[in-house]
């Protein structure tokens, strides 16, 4: 090997680093010195981040629900916060030294360079003393941050939702690091389901400041700044009229009431009660708020409407009364006869009448156990749980809140696991026939399976955004939701919707809402509760023969159906449709004065 | 005696390597002048550079046939450390490289440079297996040996490093006796990748250089055909890989190669190292004076922006002098690995100047702006225990292999 001649490659390499590297530091530290002489006297480049404008919301008509307002919230920059000097600043802040040694805790491993927030929605007077003290309060700086207000006189609070400071689990789960300490996310409802679209971009100004804290200019003629992107703003598919009316029904009471546009699945007003004020998040969160909050029995965080988890009652009977056409066990005009009692195995079910032998949609109208019991048990626990998830028991809606429950939809396989394959009896189904046992449904499940009866048997996501809205150009882009048809005969509908119109308008069940204005069709219902009084269910469309509004009503302990439920849904209807407004209606039914 | 001791102890190499380490001390003294959180930086390197003095000394009087036989040994060892290290290793940063064993860090990584160097170097000195390096089994084995660390440390994941390993192989190779062209051919594609990053016409000339060399070389021309095909798909390659990028990993490549686009990221240190080593200018700031580096504007200025104190502080004349004994330290390796006859330590000594060249040349362009922001140290001079110790082993080799330069193995 002639590593003679090899080797001066080697010393060519070596000496051309080394050249490269020595005309380097002569370009930079001889021929150029006094820019970088002036720039490192000016050096420090304070970043300043511009919160972007979160997005607004709008209800269906264009009114404006949700919108921002400035709050002063003050910042620590690490890099040129002084530690020892953490008394006097505390003391001239007027804030806790070791609540100030916490949050410093918090943003420990973060960008340095970066004002990180301490204080939210802090007075104006703190803001203008920073200002007249900068040379005390280095690194100590306020950055404005929009926040939410609620120009509406309602509450919509679980539905819309509120922004909390991110958590630090969130912080380090996040994936492109967009958030830092103290930023807002969206934690529930709308805010949290478009959070991404919401939040915009953050913008970052660069400015240089001389050793003493003055600002000297923007870095590099701000070409490096970013500006910062509004976020998009939601129109919903609330009416804010029927929202507040909606909650004043229910005020007092608890419960969930969700009402759908059954041609398209938009959510016309979604409420849960008792709820809270949004207000409460908006600015800083007390945390005696946030426990009182969190420690109510009444547990008004906790979604009502799309959380709870009732058996629905008679409301159900029309799963089996579908399933059964479909797969052939009955005719439309086969009968069953119904004696009053139902006996089966050494255990009598009990009706409230003995009704002859009759069809579905009069087993409808008088809400007939014994023709359930029977009927279930001719369709079997298979059909009727493949007829139920159909329907969407069991399954997420895919409502666009991140709240949501399935629910609890029975099957052979669920029985099997939790009672083992020999530990149950065909006796569990026969309760599931008139919709008690272990049965779980939402409010939100049942104005589903509402408005897919009332259409016949189209399936539409639910959702409560209609468009999202670009705050610059005004451009509206539809939410796309999924629509699925129900591979049921349209016919057998009929016969369903038939049992529903007459409920209210024959000899049925809630024959006391039946109004003169616009036909309803309807079912009640009422959720066995171990615990104590029934809950009472109400699921109901409207027109009859155009339906454009599918609402369901559910009241904890409120008992039987007909009595609380439905005259509530009637209302909603009412005012959906004509706008009527009578305040005594609110006051008759939710028995409140305000 | 005097004639009889420079015999056989190369002054040159240990004295510029002590002064190296002796301006990282000073420099790392001011990085972390005043700040607590750190103090402990300056005391932990002295001592770690006075137990690495003691290794140096060891090693050198370690005889060579010693050395060669445990390179495979510590091969081993150091492979099993990068495994145990991804799942014992403490995750900072996002990566994790290193972890403590009674109560000292030691990072994997740094030894396998110095473990992949002697285990390439016995198996390509291997006389009594008769490793022929144009026998595609044994260029293969010998790139698998560089290739193996380069995996796990890839998991960790620390790019930077991974990089080391991979430009070891064609120096290392090519003074094992790698014909010229073989060398053109395993070159030839990566230069195209990058050139096609570059842009269009960067690509092209390339290509239209690497056929006109296939004209020089005079191969076969099936042989040549492939590997034109070979360059010019890993440059389309290149693009394509690209374009399916996430955004924020091409903003990463992008602001690698252009740092000032991402002033937030990468960009501000380099913005900033910048104006430290321009602002020292002929004379410095004088010890302890830079503004800089006291106002700690560039963060953990004590490992990778070790440099900027220098420039800063000593200005012009303090950073030539840095960078002249950073070549004497190289261009004495080399001569070392020249004259040595143990092919052994000779290949080693290649592989350790290579080493010192590519960490001088990607740290020091780095903070001048000049090379893409990927993060690795500067020999002797940066803090950290592993790395000072491991360059020390490197040193304690290159004067072994001057003091055995005699010895035919």
């Amino acid at each position: 090997m002639d590593l003679s001649k090899r080797k001066n490659f080697y010393y060519i390499f070596s000496f051309a680093i080394c050249f490269i590297i020595a005309g380097r530091l002569v370009q930079l530290q001889l021929i150029n010195p006094d820019k970088f002489d002036k720039d490192a006297e000016r050096n420090s480049v304070k970043t300043i981040v511009t919160t972007p404008a979160r997005g607004l919301f709008f209800d269906r008509n264009g009114r404006l629900l949700v919108d921002n307002k400035p709050s002063y919230s003050v910042t620590v920059t690490k890099k040129e916060f002084d530690t020892t000097r953490m008394p006097t600043i505390c003391s001239l802040l007027g804030i806790d030294e070791q609540y100030l040694r916490e949050e410093l805790k918090k943003i420990e491993g973060t960008n340095r360079f970066i004002p990180t927030r301490i204080m939210r929605d802090v007075d104006f007077r703190v803001i203008s003393f920073i200002e007249e003290n900068r040379e005390l309060l280095k690194g100590i700086d306020y950055s404005i941050d929009p926040i939410r207000l609620y120009p509406t006189d309602f509450r919509g609070s679980h539905l819309i939702g509120y922004t909390k400071e991110i958590s630090q689990g969130s912080l380090k789960k996040q994936q492109n690091d967009y958030y830092k300490q103290g930023d807002l996310i969206g934690t529930t409802g709308l805010e949290a389901g478009y959070e991404n679209y919401l939040r915009g971009e953050k913008g970052y100004e660069f400015i240089l400041q001389d050793s003493k804290g003055r600002e000297v200019g923007p870095l590099n003629d701000g070409n490096n700044d970013v500006k910062a992107v509004s976020g998009y703003d939601l129109v919903l598919s609330i009416d804010a009229e029927v929202q507040k009316y909606a909650e004043n029904l229910l005020k007092g009471r608890t419960g969930g009431i969700v009402a759908i546009d059954p041609t398209n699945g938009e959510v016309i007003c979604m409420v849960s009660k008792p709820d809270y004020d949004l207000n409460y998040f908006s600015g800083k969160l007390s945390p005696e708020i946030w426990n009182s909050l969190n420690t109510d029995p009444d547990k008004p965080l906790f979604n009502r409407a799309t959380q709870t988890r009732y058996p629905p009652g008679s409301t159900y009977k029309m799963v089996s009364a579908i399933a059964s056409l479909q797969e052939g066990i009955l005719k439309p005009n086969s009968t069953i006869p119904c004696e009053g009692s139902f006996r089966f195995g050494d255990k009598v079910f009990k009706d409230h009448g003995a009704f002859g032998s009759i069809t579905i949609p009069t087993s409808i109208e008088h809400s007939s156990n014994v023709f359930y019991y029977k009927l279930v048990l001719k369709i079997g626990l298979d059909n009727w749980t493949k007829y139920g998830r159909m329907f969407s028991f069991g399954n997420k809606t895919g409502i666009d809140i991140p709240e949501e429950t399935k629910g609890l939809l029975p099957s052979t396989e669920y029985y099997n696991k939790v009672y083992g394959p020999k530990g149950w009896t065909q006796g569990y189904v026969v309760s599931l026939g008139i919709g008690q046992g272990e049965l779980g449904v939402s409010p939100l499940q049942m104005a589903v399976y509402t408005s897919i009866l009332a259409n016949s048997g189209t399936f539409f996501q639910p959702h409560l955004v209609r468009f999202l809205k670009n705050p610059n150009t005004g451009e509206l882009t539809p939410v796309n939701y999924k629509r699925t048809e129900l591979p049921v005969n349209k016919e057998y509908f009929g016969l369903v919707q038939k049992g529903m119109y007459l409920v209210v308008n024959g000899n049925g069940t809630a024959r006391g809402v039946r109004t003169s204005e616009v036909s309803i069709s309807g079912k009640t219902g009422t959720a066995q509760n171990p615990h104590g009084r029934d809950h009472s269910w109400f699921i109901a469309y409207a027109p009859s023969d155009n339906p454009k509004i599918a609402v369901c009503v559910m009241v904890e302990n409120a008992g039987f159906g007909a009595t609380v439920a439905a005259p509530i849904a009637q209302r909603i209807i009412l005012k959906y449709l004509f706008g009527v407004n009578d305040e005594s209606d609110v006051k008759e039914i939710s028995g409140h004065t305000d | 005696m005097q004639v009889k001791l420079f015999e056989r102890f190369n002054f040159v190499v240990f004295i510029s390597a002590l002064s190296l380490i002796s301006f990282g001390l000073v420099a790392i003294y001011s990085a972390t002048y005043g700040n607590e959180l750190v103090s402990g930086n300056f005391t932990k390197q002295l001592v770690s550079a006075v137990i690495g003095i003691v290794i140096v000394i060891a090693i050198m009087y370690t005889p060579p046939k010693f050395i060669a036989m445990s390179s495979y040994l510590f091969y081993g060892l150091v492979i099993l450390m990068l495994i145990a290290v991804l799942f014992l290793g403490k995750k900072i940063k996002g990566q994790t490289s290193w972890f403590s064993i009674g109560g000292f860090g030691i990072q994997p990584s740094e030894f396998a440079k110095v473990a992949t160097v002697l285990a390439l170097a016995f198996f390509l000195s291997n006389k009594s297996q008769d490793t022929d390096i144009k026998k595609p089994r044994d260029f293969f084995f010998a790139v698998g040996i560089c290739l193996l660390p380069v995996a796990l440390i890839m998991l960790q994941p620390d790019m930077g490093t991974t990089l080391v390993f991979l430009v070891l192989i064609l120096p290392v190779l090519y003074w094992a006796g790698m014909p010229n062209y073989i060398m053109f051919f395993i070159a030839a594609p990566a230069i195209t990748a990058v050139c096609a990053y570059l842009g269009t016409w960067y690509f092209v000339s390339a290509v239209v250089f690497i056929i006109a060399m296939m004209f020089v070389f005079k191969r076969n021309l099936l042989i040549s055909a492939v590997i034109v095909c070979i360059t010019i798909a890993s440059g389309l390659s290149v693009n394509m890989v690209y374009s399916k990028l996430q955004p924020y990993q091409q903003r990463r490549i992008v602001s690698m190669f252009d740092p000032e686009s991402d002033p937030l990221g990468a960009g501000y240190n380099v913005i900033q190292s910048k104006i430290a080593i321009g602002s020292g200018g002929l004379t410095g700031k004088g010890f302890l004076q830079g503004t800089q580096t006291q106002l700690k504007y560039i963060p953990e200025q004590w490992t990778d922006f070790i440099f900027c104190m220098v420039g800063e502080e000593f200005g012009f004349a303090g950073s030539i002098v840095v960078v002249l004994l950073f070549f004497v330290l190289i261009w004495q390796t080399i001569h070392i690995a020249y004259i040595c006859k143990n092919q052994f330590l000779s290949i080693c000594c290649i592989g350790f100047a290579t080493i010192f060249s590519f960490h001088v040349l990607i740290n020091l362009g780095m903070i001048m702006g000049i090379m893409p922001v990927i993060g690795i140290p500067l020999p002797f001079m940066s803090y950290g225990v592993s790395f000072l110790l491991s360059n020390l082993i490197m040193l304690g080799l290159i004067l072994n292999a001057y003091r055995n330069r005699k010895d035919y193995v």
